[in-house]
């Protein structure tokens, strides 16, 4: 797949924005006083702002965006239905919970507004996560981790964000690195098990079995085994379909890119958690560098993902 | 209903005359808008096409065997592109014709994502999903002759490789060819219930070596001579 930048934007700030609203939110319910509201009122604020910048460069992706407007049509079935209206939601509640932490209002409508930020957060992280997994003819996007890698990583940035509110703002931000490190290594882990589950190409369907060879021939002997090759494409110049879907990833780019995933979106914010000063500054370059590190990990997400329709323009298998 | 082509691989020739027949009918169509095309006449001409011919080589010499391979929508009976769609642009008639409303496609390619055939193109002029409208504009259009309310592709097969009919109707044509050949659908698996079918391709015959052929030549030659030899 073509890997459009508007959209791996559009998916790491927002999920990271998300996975700071749920976290902020939490920490507001099952901990309440351990992050001061100046901290708590910015971190929803910043999780709010990132899941606009997110969906703002989303609509760069659209080749019409005058009729975004009508994508909340199709509820019932389609999951971009589903996660733009959540997010219109988001925005209603996280707002209301900003002001409410703001003017430092406690009690049962604080908790309400806390309780369903989160609940929405999650909500829109899944919906997102299922527009890339219920797609059958991608078998590298149409995999259970899918879902789990997108929960699993915006939470892990957004911890690494809490964490560095909790070094500006909170007396002690002991806790919120052991969150952010629990997360990490959780993320990490389910990272290389998308890897390792995209790496296994037994089941990728064939380009014999694209265009039904396999079905059989009528005559004597079936060529039901026969070895297929694509012989020419019938265009010239490309077309839409080499362009979005053509994009090919040389193997060793896929190697040092992963490795600089696993360097920058987990090892260095990792070793900063386990033995960095819990001072800002650090903080804020230990987040931004697991941010970079999970531009290029989205990035790869759309690179090494191989359409179905490949198999028609001579791939021998996804 | 099930509208749908009956596509013979056996005797489709590959010579993107159902290709061409697509373009042409849908570039002045009113369903979908014009095709674009983007340098037609530059060094790198290319556009949207709703309809297009691969060739493919199967099996190994010498029994091996060209195949030509006409693709367009398969008008899924359970077709995720219409699914996927957040809009609603992108739906299917009664008549099982799968359509997408050019008044409210937003251009997200979703559904092009969603198509393992590929036949879904953005048009990058209207910005909008452009697809195959099985001729809805010809196949129900009574100003036309009986005969020619067919898609514009089966009209121009020059080998009639292609054919359209009802596939929900046993006795059509197309069902009971489909029957009688062993008729497939592509990719199954995926359960989009594509109801396009394809017709195989004969076995292939063993292409001849240079020196078989050399030696079948000679005892065809003996086998001639001998009897006048002989006499």
């Amino acid at each position: 797949m073509k890997p459009a930048f508007s959209l791996v934007f559009f998916t790491v700030s927002s999920g990271a924005g998300l996975g700071l609203l749920a976290l902020a939110a939490l920490v507001d319910l099952f901990a309440p006083g351990s992050l001061p509201a100046q901290a708590l009122w910015r971190g929803a604020l910043l999780g709010l702002a990132l899941l606009a910048a997110g969906l703002t460069s989303s609509l760069l992706h659209l080749a019409n965006p005058r009729n975004a407007w009508r994508s909340f049509a199709r509820l019932r079935t389609s999951w971009l239905s589903r996660e733009a209206t959540a997010a219109g939601a988001l925005f209603a509640v996280g707002a209301a919970y900003v002001l409410r932490v703001f003017g430092d209002g406690a009690g049962p409508v604080r908790v309400l507004l806390g309780l369903a930020t989160c609940l929405l957060a999650w909500l829109v992280l899944v919906c997102t996560a299922m527009i890339y997994a219920s797609l059958k003819p991608i078998r590298q996007w149409h995999t259970r981790w899918t879902p789990t890698n997108f929960l699993l990583l915006g939470h892990w940035s957004g911890a690494m964000l809490l964490a560095a509110l909790a070094c500006a703002y909170a007396p002690r931000a002991g806790a919120f690195f052991a969150l952010a490190t629990a997360l990490g290594v959780a993320a990490l882990a389910g990272k290389l098990a998308y890897w390792h589950a995209i790496g296994d190409a037994a089941l990728a369907p064939t380009l014999e079995r694209a265009i039904g060879v396999r079905e059989g021939v009528h005559g004597p002997a079936p060529i039901s085994v026969a070895h297929a090759r694509l012989l020419d494409v019938g265009h010239s110049h490309g077309t839409f379909l080499t362009r979005e879907f053509g994009f090919v990833l040389a193997r060793r780019h896929a190697g040092a890119l992963r490795v600089a995933v696993l360097a920058l979106g987990f090892g260095l914010p990792l070793a900063w958690l386990v033995a960095g000063a819990a001072r800002w500054q650090p903080a804020i370059a230990a987040a931004a560098c697991c941010i970079i590190g999970l531009l290029v990990e989205r990035w790869l997400f759309f690179a090494e993902a191989r359409h179905t329709v490949r198999l028609y323009h001579g791939d021998p298998r996804t | 209903m099930k509208l749908g082509l009956l596509i013979d691989l056996d005797t489709c020739v590959g010579c993107h005359a159902c290709a061409i027949a697509c373009k042409e009918w849908n570039a002045s169509s009113k369903v979908n808008g014009a095709l674009s095309d983007y340098q037609p006449f530059g060094a790198e001409p290319s556009g949207v096409w709703f309809n297009r011919v691969r060739h493919y080589e199967v099996g190994d010499y010498p029994a091996s065997k060209t195949i030509n391979f006409p693709l367009s929508c398969m008008h899924c009976a359970d077709a995720d592109c219409v699914t996927v769609c957040p809009t609603g642009a992108s739906y299917r008639r009664a008549d099982g014709i799968v359509l997408v409303d050019q008044d409210k496609c937003m251009g997200c390619n979703l559904c092009a994502w969603a198509c393992p055939y590929g036949a879904r193109e953005l048009d990058e002029v209207s910005g909008t999903m452009k697809k195959c409208t099985l001729c809805v504009d010809r196949i129900y259009d009574e100003l036309l002759a009986p005969e020619d309310r067919q898609p514009a592709c089966v009209l121009a097969c020059p080998t009639r490789a292609r054919l359209f009919g009802d596939f929900d109707d046993p006795e059509s044509e197309v069902s009971r060819l489909a029957a009688e050949r062993g008729g497939f659908g592509l990719l199954p698996e995926l359960g989009y219930a594509p109801v396009n079918r394809y017709l195989p391709p004969r076995q292939p015959r063993p292409v001849l070596a240079e020196e078989d052929v050399r030696a079948l030549l000679e005892r065809g030659l003996a086998s001639l001579a001998s009897p006048v030899i002989r006499r």
